[in-house]
C-alpha cells in the first residue's frame, strides 16, 4: 500500500508541471549584451529575457531560461534539450530548413566594430584585413562574404572584441545593438573602439524565437503572447528600458 | 654488462599498441581499417554532407600538424633543460626547474591557453602575439614540464656506474652527461616522448578556443553553418582517430627498434 502511494505521489510530481501550467524551457546564450547577458548576480538579463517573461505572462505559461553556449545551441534544440531558443537568432533561409521560427520580434543590422583610429569606413576598406565574429552568427557569415577578408570564428563575441582591443583583429562584426553596447557603452572598450559602419543588408534581417520542426504549438504560443505584448504597449516599455537612449 | 631495464608508464591515454598485439585482427588494425572504411562508406553513400565536411577539413589538419610539431620540438628543448635542471646539484637551478614543473602541472592546459592568449594579451609585450604562436607557446610550456619529468626519469634510470666510469676516465660532468649518459638514456626516454607526442596531438584540439582554425574549429564552423552537427563531428572524430592511429603505430615501431636488447 505504501509503495503504491509513493508511486502515485511520484507520478503526480512528474506530471504536475505539465498539468497545471505549461513550462517552456528556453535556451539563451547570455553573452550578447544588451540582448541577453549575465548580470553581476549571475541572472540572465537583457532585452530578450524581459520580452520572453512578458510574453509568458501575457500568454499564461511559465518559462525557464537556461544559459546555453551558442556553439551547439541549435544541436541542443534538435536533440530536444529545450523547447525554444530565444537568443537573438536571425531568421535566415538556411536556418528555416532546420527549425521553425516565430514572428520577428526585432530588426537587426550587422555592425562593424573597429579601432577608432583605423579609418575603416566601408566594406572596401576591409580588403586584406582580419575580421572576427562569433561562430555560426550572421555576423560571421557576412564577414566571410566580404571580398578579401580573412574571417575568424570565436566561441563568444566578447573574446573577439578582446582580440580587437588587443590589436590582433582589424574589425569585429555582430548585431548592431551588441556592437553599440561594446563600442559605445562599455567603459573600457569605448575608449579605443568605435562603430565603423553598418553592413547594408540585401533584405532586412529579423530576430525570431526558434523551435524544432513539428513543435508548432510552441511557436503559436509565442506568437500569440508577442502580439499581446505588442498591443498592450509593454513591448515599447521593454524596448525603451534597454535602448531608450 | 648488467642492463637495468626500466619502463616508464605514462597513463594519459595515448594508445601505443602492445608488441604482442600483432596480426591482421589486432585492435590497431581493426580500428584503423574500421575508421577508413566508415569514412569511405559515408563519403560514397552520402556525399552530401559527409564529403563536403571532409573537403572542409584539410587546412584544419595542416594547422593541427603545425601546432603539434612546433610544440613538440619546443617542448623537447624545454623538457631537456628542465630535466637537467631537476637533476642539477645547484640549489637555485634545481628549485627553479622543480617549481616550474609543479606550477605548470597544477594548471589545466585550457586555462593556460586562455591565460597566455587573453590574459597576457593585455600586456604590451604579448599583445601582438599571433594566436598560433600563443597556442604553441602554451602547449610547449605545458608539455615541457611533462617532458622534463620524462627526461629526469630517463637519465636517472642509467646506472650510476656509468657516471663513475666516465668520471674516472677523466670526463668532466657536462661531458659525462652529454657523451655518456644521454646517448644511453635516449632509449628509455624516446617511447614515453612518443607517447607525449600523441597526447599532445589530441590536446591540440584545445587550441580551437583561441580561434585557431584547427580540425575541431573547422568542423564546428561547418556544423554551425549547415546544422549537420552529427555528420561534422563524426568526421572530425574519425580524422583525429586515423591520425592518432598512424602516429601510435609509428611510435610502437620506433619502440621495437630501440628495444634491441630484448628483440624476439
Amino acid at each position: 500500500m505504501k509503495k503504491k502511494a509513493a508511486l502515485l505521489l511520484l507520478l503526480v510530481m512528474v506530471c504536475s508541471p505539465s498539468v497545471w501550467a505549461r513550462t517552456l524551457v528556453v535556451a539563451s546564450d547570455a553573452t550578447w549584451p544588451p540582448m541577453e547577458m549575465m548580470d553581476s548576480e549571475k541572472n540572465i538579463s537583457g532585452f530578450c529575457p524581459d520580452l520572453v517573461h512578458a510574453i509568458a505572462k501575457a500568454g499564461g505559461f511559465e518559462v525557464e531560461i537556461k544559459n546555453t553556449a551558442w556553439d551547439g545551441i541549435f544541436a541542443g534544440l534538435a536533440a530536444g534539450k529545450y523547447d525554444l531558443i530565444a537568443s537573438s537568432v536571425s531568421i535566415t533561409e538556411e536556418r528555416k530548413r532546420a527549425m521553425i521560427f516565430s514572428d520577428p520580434y526585432f530588426e537587426v543590422k550587422q555592425g562593424v566594430i573597429i579601432n577608432s583610429d583605423s579609418g575603416i569606413r566601408s566594406e572596401a576598406d576591409l580588403d586584406g584585413k582580419i575580421v572576427g565574429a562569433q561562430i555560426g552568427t550572421t555576423g560571421y557569415f557576412s564577414a566571410k562574404k566580404i571580398k578579401g577578408v580573412t574571417a575568424k570564428s570565436y566561441d563568444e563575441v566578447g573574446l573577439a572584441i578582446e582580440d580587437l582591443y588587443n590589436g590582433r583583429l582589424d574589425a569585429v562584426i555582430c548585431d548592431d545593438a551588441v556592437a553599440a553596447d561594446y563600442a559605445l557603452q562599455n567603459p573600457t572598450y569605448s575608449e579605443k573602439l568605435g562603430l565603423g559602419f553598418m553592413i547594408v543588408p540585401e533584405k532586412p534581417e529579423y530576430l525570431g524565437f526558434a523551435a524544432r520542426k513539428g513543435n508548432k504549438d510552441v511557436i503559436e504560443l509565442m506568437n500569440k503572447g508577442l502580439k499581446k505584448v505588442r498591443e498592450s504597449g509593454e513591448y515599447d516599455v521593454i524596448f525603451n528600458k534597454w535602448f531608450g537612449n | 654488462m648488467p642492463q637495468k631495464q626500466v619502463t616508464i608508464d605514462v597513463g594519459d591515454g595515448a594508445a601505443i599498441p602492445s608488441r604482442k598485439d600483432r596480426g591482421l585482427f589486432s585492435a590497431w588494425w581493426l580500428s584503423f581499417i574500421g575508421a577508413v572504411a566508415i569514412i569511405c562508406y559515408l563519403c560514397l553513400s552520402q556525399p552530401d554532407p559527409y564529403w563536403r565536411v571532409l573537403k572542409f577539413l584539410p587546412d584544419g589538419i595542416l594547422v593541427t600538424f603545425k601546432v603539434t610539431i612546433l610544440s613538440i620540438l619546443l617542448s623537447l628543448i624545454i623538457g631537456l633543460i628542465t630535466g637537467l635542471g631537476r637533476l642539477s646539484r645547484n640549489r637555485t637551478v634545481n628549485l627553479i626547474a622543480s617549481t616550474y614543473v609543479e606550477v605548470v602541472r597544477g594548471i589545466p592546459l585550457l586555462v593556460q591557453l586562455f591565460y597566455i592568449y587573453y590574459a597576457l594579451g593585455r600586456v604590451e609585450l604579448f599583445s601582438n602575439l599571433p594566436p598560433l604562436s600563443a597556442a604553441v607557446m602554451a602547449m610547449a610550456i605545458c608539455y615541457g614540464a611533462y617532458m622534463g619529468e620524462v627526461f629526469r626519469a630517463g637519465i636517472e634510470s642509467i646506472d650510476k656506474g656509468q657516471t663513475e666510469a666516465a668520471r674516472s676516465l677523466g670526463f668532466n660532468r657536462i661531458e659525462t652527461m652529454f657523451m655518456v649518459i644521454l646517448p644511453q638514456a635516449w632509449r628509455t626516454i624516446l617511447p614515453p616522448v612518443g607517447n607525449e607526442f600523441i597526447a599532445l596531438l589530441k590536446d591540440s584540439s584545445l587550441v580551437s578556443i583561441l580561434a585557431v582554425s584547427d580540425i575541431l574549429r573547422r568542423g564546428r564552423e561547418f556544423a554551425s553553418e549547415s546544422f549537420y552537427y552529427f555528420e561534422a563531428f563524426t568526421m572530425v572524430a574519425l580524422v583525429y582517430l586515423i591520425i592518432t592511429l598512424i602516429l601510435s603505430k609509428g611510435v610502437s615501431k620506433m619502440e621495437q627498434r630501440l628495444n634491441y636488447y630484448e628483440r624476439d
